[in-house]
């Protein structure tokens, strides 16, 4: 379904600035902040949840 | 980026990568189908895609147990699992598949008929994920408790609205994924819609007469204890009915309203030849005044909260410390399918179905020492 990869590919890039920002950022606690959105980002892109 | 930037990024990657491993681990063991064994009297087993092919690799497939009598007669199905997060519906028809032996006509028993539903649970519901039982054999069963709808993985998006297409009728859009709303169904709708053709393709292809959906409710939910038939049932479903209270169950029967449109008793009884009875058995693990929610109140249906809610008149069935076990839920399911058919066989002699060896209320429940009950009596029946 269209409407499904669109989402899948929104989440994708979503996903990757995450991880950008997990990295850039200078505070432990907002990079373990980013680490936690990470986690249904993932399993959202693989569609398992 | 400071080289300790990096180290405690790369650390908390490592975190999130392994909780997302874990849970998802999690999230895919469940999609794994119960494994049933049915009674060595099944003659056939096969699956809803073999009626409507789309849904074969999807996860609305979902096995079709055949167990043909002897003798010729009329044609039986039982749908459990309609709401996977029911599970006196879903296990009624395993318990009926593990030990019936069919003498005359055809029975199909599909037991996960929301087959999606069984792979997730309802947000926010606190629901526990599987029932456990010990067997006839000593051997641990367990089975799924599901959601009343379809994962949303498997279809969406909601929309704001749910329009039934045959009716117009309009629903809340989260029952675009309620099975029991999308009946007759259409091949080119959404998954939920596709399943509930198959199952009008099957009942149309086998000239199924009679067909049994099992469900239950919260006992604060005003039909319950009870069975909605088509108008068209009304004569066999009247004398069933009759020998339930007999037996002393307390049973009531409905008519199936002619403006509630998807379900199997409105929709099976106008669009196809069979003739279509739900039965209702009261539930506290769905319920919106439960307690803490877990698989013992799903198996003993005990719960303080819906005690005091019954001395205050607020349930629709009889509620006390006792609850209400799976036994005496899945009983009422088996009995009423035995009462149902005799009922249905005797009417319609040109087309009887008969069977034996399936545990009736008294078997399941009321002969049944009150310490067994909430699961191990019933484990005793699976195979």
């Amino acid at each position: 379904m269209i409407i499904t990869l669109i989402y899948r590919a929104i989440v994708a890039l979503v996903l990757i600035f995450t991880i950008w920002n997990l990295f850039t950022e200078k505070k432990v606690a907002l990079q373990a902040n980013a680490a936690l959105v990470v986690i249904p980002l993932i399993l959202r892109f693989l569609m398992i949840k | 980026m400071g080289k300790k930037n990096v180290i405690s990024a790369t650390i908390c990657l490592v975190a999130a990568l392994t909780i997302a491993t874990v849970t998802g681990k999690n999230f895919m063991d469940v999609k794994a189908p119960d494994t049933l064994h049915p009674s060595a009297n099944v003659t056939e087993t096969k699956m809803l895609s073999d009626y409507f092919g789309d849904l074969k690799g999807t996860n609305s497939d979902t096995p079709i147990y055949v167990f043909k009598g002897s003798k010729p007669g009329g044609s039986m199905l039982i749908l459990g699992g309609t709401h996977p997060n029911e599970p006196a519906g879903y296990l009624a028809a395993v318990a009926f598949l593990e030990n019936v032996k069919v003498d005359q006509g055809t029975v199909y028993v599909i037991p996960r008929a929301c087959n999606s539903g069984f792979t997730n649970n309802d947000a926010q519901e606190a629901s526990p994920q599987y029932l456990h039982f010990t067997n006839k054999n000593g051997q641990e069963r367990q089975f799924r408790y599901g959601s009343r709808a379809a994962n949303p993985v498997d279809q969406w998006p909601d929309p704001d609205v749910y329009i039934h297409a045959g009716s117009g009728q309009q629903l809340s859009g989260s029952e675009t994924r309620n099975l029991n709303r999308c009946y007759p169904g259409r091949p080119d709708g959404n998954l939920m819609e596709k399943t509930a053709y198959a199952i009008v393709q099957l009942i149309k292809n086998e000239g199924v007469d009679l067909t049994f959906d099992l469900h239950e409710s919260s006992p604060e939910y005003p039909v319950n204890d009870a069975t909605v038939a088509h108008e068209k049932c009304m004569d066999f479903a009247a004398e069933g009915m009759l020998e339930l209270q007999m037996e002393g169950i307390n049973m009531s029967l409905e008519p199936s309203p002619t403006n509630l449109h998807g379900l199997t008793h409105r929709e099976l009884g106008d669009y196809t030849n069979t003739y279509p009875i739900l039965m209702e058995a009261p539930n506290a693990s769905q319920g919106r005044l439960r307690g803490a929610t877990n698989e013992e109140m799903a198996l003993t249906g005990k719960d303080k909260f819906y005690v005091s809610a019954a001395k205050l008149g607020f349930v629709y069935v009889p509620y006390d410390e006792n609850g209400h076990p799976i036994e005496e839920r899945v009983g009422r399911h088996l009995q009423g399918i035995i009462e149902y058919t005799k009922a249905f066989s005797s009417i319609h002699s040109d087309k009887p179905v008969s069977f034996e060896n399936v545990p009736g209320y008294e078997e399941m429940f009321t002969d049944t020492d009150p310490s067994q009950l909430g699961g191990p009596h019933f484990g005793s029946f699976l195979n």
